[in-house]
């Protein structure tokens, strides 16, 4: 953390920068460019395994295609079978997958740093929840005839609105904030029960995906929407990373570098409800992965870092690996990623809650 | 003085909220008519509607208000955490998701159910107890409440793996997990009632220890009680209350945290008023969410979960932004 805050141009490279980094800087220029060796490994890592993760997950399935075949197949050489299943089938679904595992852990890490606080994922502070009631209210026809996805960002950004709200601020812990997302969840939850119960049963059976989080229901347009908005999110969120790290400092310190924190914190926040209701939009509420994706990638990041990259990477792979076991383990029962996601998450969030300390530093 | 209107009051507002729930729904009675039925008279349609439809509800609703107010009061104090309420807590969840298996099973009778509802929710109470003896955690109330909402999230997600094996038992899984007294009969109750009346009993008989524990272990310990036996029978009488409600309900979050803070408010931190408050103001809740239920989206109705949600999420933030909480 130190060092991406060492500005001191004395011409001679400090020590510490020695050790972990390659740092180039331009002589005649006011630039420089520092490149964490660590970061790299861990990325490059994280990539290798998300791709062994889809390739596994294009192969195996109720038919199962091997290896070869799935890369002779991705350069069109395929059978036709085999084809449609990867171009129809398994591809789209492991591209949407892929990108809403990796919205939900950005956003997750995004919320997590802004809070300083672990437990803040927008899946516990009621944002998914939220987003769902909002899709199913468009899938039952509740009088709005907006698209789910619309829908769900309009939810999440409610639903933030609200818990801002009711809870003042953010607190210097965040807890208030978790707690009133805590209340608009339950609400939220409640009401889409209402709404599935008192509905014909095809279309309570057409939103209940969008309970529990699948894959299933993914919609063209709303993966569309989330491509657009990870690659814009993600990028911004690069931007403010370096802003973001500043912030785990002390406020005092925080302002004297020359962060606005006001001004992060809302384009943070901002952030990590646009990529949680598109997320939702595609998978449904599935908001252990923010829990799991950002944790994972801080345990194997630099301390100090904001690993936002690693985040996504790891919730991609998450999210991916859910999905497989749940088309796998009950086959031909498909068990929805969110169920999988929920099963595996909550044991060891319950765990963070009973035996760590929230703070994300400790 | 005070205390004393205080106790009438609630007790009127009980009255009245069970008069409304006697004369409105989908057919409106005449006051009148009502009054002529539960004296023995009166016609043979508002004898149907009075006797066969709300009379059972009312009943049922109201043994249901009371154990969940009770049982919050009892854990609350137990747990020195004004957030532990059984809904919040998982320990509904533990119940509900006993009662899942059971119909996947193929479990219908009403005692059975209610069996295996309350060994649910003692699980979820156990749970919940050996969570709050952890140290660091188990004193931050709102580490347990959210402990509480994860366990709960689990207990659902495996509700719904077993919704997804079996599409008979999910419709009737899907209309109970939401909480509603609708089409509630007379021998729900009887098969819930014996265990109430148990649960009643150990409160009676554990309220005083309990107080004298909420002074302190070393207090209760120099008043002559033991702190470990009057755990375990709190534990017994809210794992009977909650599962025995649950049995009947369905899951209701947020009763055992709205019924108590109100009663607490009124009364102070004496367990043994609380307690007093909360037979008439569980019920009066209970029977008046029901009513609205009715009401709201009438000829249909809303499922009952859903409003004590809508009434309980702002009790809730207000006792966050109370000060009373440490750490917030």
């Amino acid at each position: 953390m130190n060092s991406s805050l060492d500005s001191t141009d004395t011409g001679q490279t400090p020590l510490h920068l020695t050790s972990g980094h390659w740092l180039w800087r331009s002589t005649t220029r006011p630039w420089s460019l520092l490149i964490n060796k660590r970061s790299i490994v861990v990325n490059a890592t994280l990539t290798l395994i998300l791709l062994a993760c889809a390739l596994s997950s294009l192969a195996l399935g109720t038919l199962s295609i091997t290896i070869p075949d799935v890369i002779l197949a991705l350069q069109g050489k395929g059978t036709t079978m085999h084809t449609f299943v990867l171009e129809e089938l398994r591809g789209p679904r492991l591209l949407a997958g892929a990108l809403a595992g990796a919205s939900f852990a950005l956003a997750g890490c995004l919320m997590q740093t802004l809070a300083r606080n672990r437990l803040a994922t927008p899946g516990i502070i009621g944002i998914d929840n939220a987003a769902t009631a909002f899709a199913v209210a468009s899938v039952v026809g509740v009088g709005i005839s907006a698209a789910p996805h619309t829908m769900a960002l309009v939810g999440a950004a409610v639903a933030t609105a609200l818990a801002f709200g009711l809870a003042g601020a953010t607190g210097t812990r965040g807890y208030r904030f978790i707690i009133a997302g805590l209340a608009i969840g339950a609400v939220s939850g409640a009401i889409t029960q209402v709404m599935l119960s008192s509905v014909a049963l095809d279309d309570a059976n057409a939103a209940y995906p969008w309970t529990v989080g699948s894959l299933n229901a993914r919609a063209p347009a709303a993966v569309n929407a989330l491509i657009i908005g990870l690659i814009v999110g993600y990028t911004l969120s690069l931007f403010l990373n370096r802003a973001l790290i500043t912030l785990q400092l002390p406020e005092p310190v925080t302002a004297s570098l020359g962060t606005r924190s006001g001004r992060v914190r809302v384009a943070g926040l901002i952030l990590s409800v646009l990529l949680t209701g598109l997320a939702v939009s595609v998978a449904g509420p599935v908001g252990l992965i923010a829990l799991l994706g950002p944790e994972l990638a801080r345990t194997i990041s630099r301390p100090g870092s904001i690993p936002l990259t690693a985040s996504a990477l790891s919730g991609a792979i998450l999210m991916v690996l859910s999905d497989l076991a749940g088309r796998l383990v009950f086959s031909p029962l498909e068990i929805p990623v969110g169920i999988i996601a929920a099963l595996a998450g909550s044991p060891y969030l319950l765990w963070i809650l009973l035996h760590k300390s929230p703070d994300i530093n400790r | 003085m005070k205390t004393y209107s205080n106790y009438v009051a609630t007790w009127v507002m009980l009255f009245l909220a069970c008069l409304a729930s006697l004369l409105f729904g989908a057919g409106t009675l005449e006051l009148g008519q009502a009054f002529a039925v539960l004296t023995g008279q009166g016609t043979e349609d508002a004898r149907y509607v009075v006797m066969e439809l709300r009379l059972p509800r009312l009943v049922i609703g109201m043994a249901t208000g009371l154990a969940l107010g009770v049982a919050g009061a009892l854990l609350q104090t137990l747990t020195r955490n004004p957030l532990a309420e059984p809904g919040l807590l998982g320990v509904s969840a533990g119940s509900a998701f006993a009662v899942s298996l059971a119909i996947l099973l193929g479990a219908s009778t009403a005692t059975l159910t209610t069996l295996i509802s309350q060994v649910g929710a003692l699980a979820g109470c156990g749970l919940v107890v050996a969570a709050t003896r952890i140290q660091g955690a188990g004193q931050d109330p709102v580490r347990l409440v959210l402990a509480g909402a994860t366990l709960t999230g689990l207990l659902l997600s495996l509700s719904s793996l077993l919704m997804l094996i079996d599409q008979r038992a999910a419709d009737e899984i899907r209309f109970w997990i939401t909480g509603s007294l609708a089409g509630k009969r007379w021998d729900q109750l009887t098969a819930t009632m014996p265990s109430l009346l148990l649960a009643g009993a150990i409160v009676i008989g554990v309220a005083r220890p309990l107080a004298s524990l909420a002074l302190g272990e070393k207090v209760a310990m120099g008043l002559g009680h033991k702190p470990g036996l009057i755990r375990l029978m709190v534990i017994v009488a809210v794992a009977l209350l909650v599962g025995g409600a649950t049995a009947l309900a369905g899951p209701l979050v947020f009763v055992g945290l709205v019924v108590p803070f109100a009663a607490r408010s009124l009364a102070g931190a004496d367990i043994r008023k609380t307690l007093w408050l909360c037979l008439p103001i569980g019920p009066a809740m209970i029977i008046a969410a029901d009513t609205l239920s009715r009401l709201l989206v009438t000829p249909s109705e809303m499922p009952l979960g859903v409003i004590t949600a809508v009434i309980g999420a702002p009790v809730l933030m207000v006792i966050i932004r109370a000060r009373r909480i440490p750490a917030l």
